[in-house]
């Protein structure tokens, strides 16, 4: 009787699965574990993680270490994933030209058109001109409202402090009136000027409408083209503000630029035409050798800050050759450059993510200091695509032709193995560090780990001392009481506890943010491996950290089934679920005499 | 059965009292109440960090109002904890939530549904705190009121602070405590009800 070890080390995690094969050559699994990675894959450092593992394992199956005869270790695909994200438009507004945000609390409603005037410079004595009162910090709210009270022509105001209500419930005629405005200085007297504030629970709709605009300030037809990033930028505030000020846009168009591919088939193509056509130009380029960005345009700039990530990762002196990209359309919140209130603009904006192929990963060498540490005979053996597929085999129900869908963090693996037992594979750049990506600009968050907690629980709302709302609607009861630091916070369910989002962002936009940002990088990209392999699978296992998501296996499960496919995440010898794929087809090569 | 009859009738006399001493919770769920402490307005009416007890109420309650929110001023003297005292206010609350402020400063968010030496902010360095500081507490309250996502208020953190102020805070709590007095029913001051703000769509 011999007892075998196979060892899979990935990107995030090192699994391990023991096996004992008795003298008749029949081999039972006795136990697996799994455990994070100890530094970057194919580095030395991971000798530790492994032995970790295996002390797990051992434990578990009821063994020793010494009873081990035989390691195995996985030659890891080398394949290195990078992300990176460009904004393509900018809004830059100049002599105060617009105002328009979301003040937490403005007061009032409707639309007026006056000329601004400081609160300290109103005459004394009544005269027919409208004014819109501009008040700095060092006006209190009392005082404001005196003042306006005493000023039957003002139309509307705008407030430095955060006072709207405090002035709005002490006049006795009702205006709109927007506050928050830090850059209130830089307001000029005497202009004329729009204000608008919506109801409740609706947006601007005078002044994000650049006809609207052209109304009441009586525009041109020339100044209302000029005035029309104004209105669009003002599309979704509740309250805004529009100074009739010598306006042009100061942002030249942006040169966005192009890529070259060169493959088997050498293809320009200009991103501005968005990702789907850059999409069939990868396709139509055929096999990659490398992809490379026009100079100093934002796109020149996205690649090599992908390229840059993956340099640092694979720890290469020279620059590393791109295989694979691919692009998302998206979009990010970005400040307007010039404006009052720290006002943001929703912008276009595209993601990629990249991939280089690295050359052969140092195995030999973790091999060898594991055999040295250990004493157990330790081989390297296996191409990963292949152990994944023959690991995959194992979920119950699974049939040929199969394929199987490694969804990484920095690429989307597929594989496809027939009767006749050919493998044929493919490595796409973007995977789950795509989706954080998306999930962390789109939602302005300062952090990635944020980014990455919402990618990976389900989010809630903390609305009482004793319930949440769970995203589908759902109440959930704790008997203990809540941890009172998470009241009236957005959370999400990590197995751990809650974890409080700190930035105020309502929860249905999180989900919508979370699941579109899966949607987009793994159902287009999963299709996309799929059909580069242009053999038709019948079955498609799902394998690797991403199939481990809670929403992500449902989305493409959804997604092939209408193209005629059986397609859900692995059942690992019906037990393991999506993991230990790679360790498990090891073993199974080992015992098939490979 | 032998009964202490006196006894008995001492417990019921005291349970009646406090029955009839216990204000009754608000019904407007738009309310804050915030709760002072015993000594809150005397002996100077001063913070800690020299701020006048008035101008610190009146922050409180622009917070409170600039939410959108209504809010009640009650004085608490069962107690000169400023967990108390919230947990009281809290307790008064049509919204279940509460501010307690001590006469040296020390402030607390309290919910109702909490136990008293939990809570849901406190600031406990008064010498630090400020008018703004004040009115972002009142807006923090009637943000969690309202059910909103809520950012903690960023506060200083001096580590010498206990040291430079132990003695002015021992003195003002020892005041406090002078004026407390566990029978002294908590006492209803300033009640302000819904500022006329949007009713049926109308300006």
């Amino acid at each position: 009787m011999k007892i075998l070890a196979a060892v899979d080390i990935g990107n995030s995690t090192t699994e391990v699965c023991l096996a004992e094969e008795n003298d008749a050559g029949k081999i039972r699994f006795l136990s697996s574990t799994s455990v994070f990675t100890t530094g970057l894959k194919g580095t030395a450092d991971n000798t530790t993680g492994i032995l970790a593992a295996l002390e797990e394992a051992t434990v578990q199956a009821d063994i020793t270490l010494n009873q081990i005869s035989h390691i195995r270790i996985n030659e890891a695909a080398p394949v290195i994933g990078g992300a990176a994200m460009e904004t393509l438009t900018q809004t830059i507004v100049t002599e105060s030209s617009m105002l328009g945000h979301n003040p937490k609390t403005p007061a009032g409603m409707g639309t007026g058109y006056g000329k601004t005037i400081l609160i300290e410079n109103l005459p004394s004595i009544a005269n027919q001109e409208s004014y819109i009162v501009v008040i700095s910090s060092e006006t209190d709210y009392e005082e404001a409202a005196k003042i306006i009270n005493q000023h039957s022509n003002i139309i509307g105001a705008i407030l430095q402090l955060d006072e709207a209500v405090l002035v709005y419930n002490r006049l006795d005629k009702k205006i709109p009136i927007i506050d928050e405005v830090r850059d209130i200085h830089k307001i000029k007297e005497g202009i004329e000027t729009a204000i608008e504030a919506a109801p409740p629970g609706q947006s601007v709709g005078m002044l994000s409408n650049p006809y609207g605009i052209a109304t009441l300030l009586k525009l041109t037809p020339e100044e209302t083209l000029q005035i029309t990033p104004i209105a669009k930028s003002l599309i979704g505030a509740k309250s805004a503000v529009v100074m009739k000020t010598p306006w042009r846009n100061l942002a030249p168009p942006q040169k966005i630029g192009s890529i070259s591919i060169k493959g088997d088939k050498n293809i320009d193509v200009d991103f501005s035409h968005g990702a789907g056509t850059i999409a069939k130009a990868i396709e139509a380029a055929g096999n990659i050798r490398d992809i490379t960005g026009e100079a100093n345009t934002n796109v020149g700039n996205m690649l090599e800050k992908a390229r840059a990530s993956m340099t640092d990762l694979a720890g290469y002196g020279e620059n590393p050759q791109i295989r694979d990209l691919f692009a998302v359309d998206t979009f990010a919140p970005v400040a307007i450059s010039g404006a009052l209130a720290g006002e943001t603009s929703l912008e276009k904006a595209i993601a990629v993510a990249a991939m280089v192929t690295a050359g052969r990963l140092p195995m030999e060498a973790i091999a060898q200091g594991l055999s040295k540490k250990t004493g157990i005979y330790t081989t390297v053996t296996g191409v990963e695509p292949v152990m994944a597929t023959l690991g995959a085999l194992t979920t119950p129900g699974a049939g040929f032709p199969l394929a199987i869908l490694d969804l990484g963090g920095g690429s989307t693996d597929a594989a496809i193995i027939d009767e006749n037992g050919t493998v044929k594979s493919v490595s796409m750049a973007g995977a789950g560090e795509l989706v954080t990506l998306m999930i962390q600009s789109q939602l302005g968050l300062a952090s990635r780990i944020t980014a990455e907690n919402i990618k990976k629980y389900p989010a809630a709302k903390v609305e009482s001392m004793f319930h949440i709302r769970l995203e589908n609607g759902d109440t959930l009861f704790y008997e203990e009481g809540i941890d009172p630091r998470f009241f009236g916070s957005v959370v999400v369910l990590a197995p751990g506890g809650m974890i409080k989002i700190e930035e105020e962002r309502p929860i249905e936009k999180i989900v919508r943010v979370r699941q579109e940002a899966k949607q987009g990088v793994f159902v287009n990209n999963a299709i996309r491996a799929i059909r580069k392999l242009n053999i038709q699978a019948k079955h498609i296992i799902l394998v690797g950290g991403s199939a481990e998501d809670f929403e992500i296996p449902g989305f493409l499960s959804t997604a092939f089934a209408d193209m005629g496919m059986v397609c859900g995440k692995g059942n690992i010898r019906g037990t393991e679920g999506s993991r230990n794929a790679v360790a498990t087809g090891l073993i199974m090569s080992y015992a098939g005499g490979v | 059965m032998h009964h202490d009859e006196a006894l008995v009738a001492l417990v019921t006399r005291i349970v009646l009292e406090q029955l009839q001493n216990t204000p009754s919770r608000s019904q407007n769920p738009k309310e804050v109440v915030i709760g002072v402490g015993p000594a809150y307005g005397t002996g100077g009416a001063k913070t800690i960090n020299d701020l006048s007890h008035s101008a610190v109420l009146a922050e409180i309650k622009a917070g409170i109002e600039e939410e959108g929110m209504d809010f009640s001023v009650v004085q608490v003297f069962k107690s000169s904890d400023v967990a108390v005292i919230g947990k009281e206010a809290a307790d008064l609350s049509g919204s279940g939530l509460g501010i307690g402020i001590q006469s040296k400063g020390t402030a607390i968010i309290h919910q109702t549904d909490l136990q008293i030496l939990s809570n849901i902010e406190l600031f406990p360095q008064a010498p630090l705190l400020t008018l703004a500081h004040y009115r972002q507490i009142g807006k923090n309250a009637a943000k969690y009121a309202k059910g909103e996502s809520v950012t903690p208020i960023a506060t200083q953190n001096d580590p010498m602070i206990r040291a430079a102020y132990q003695v002015k805070a021992a003195l003002m709590h020892i005041k406090e405590t002078e004026k407390a007095d566990r029978n002294k029913p908590t006492q209803h001051y300033v009640a302000q009800s819904a500022t006329p703000l949007m009713k049926g769509g109308q300006n």
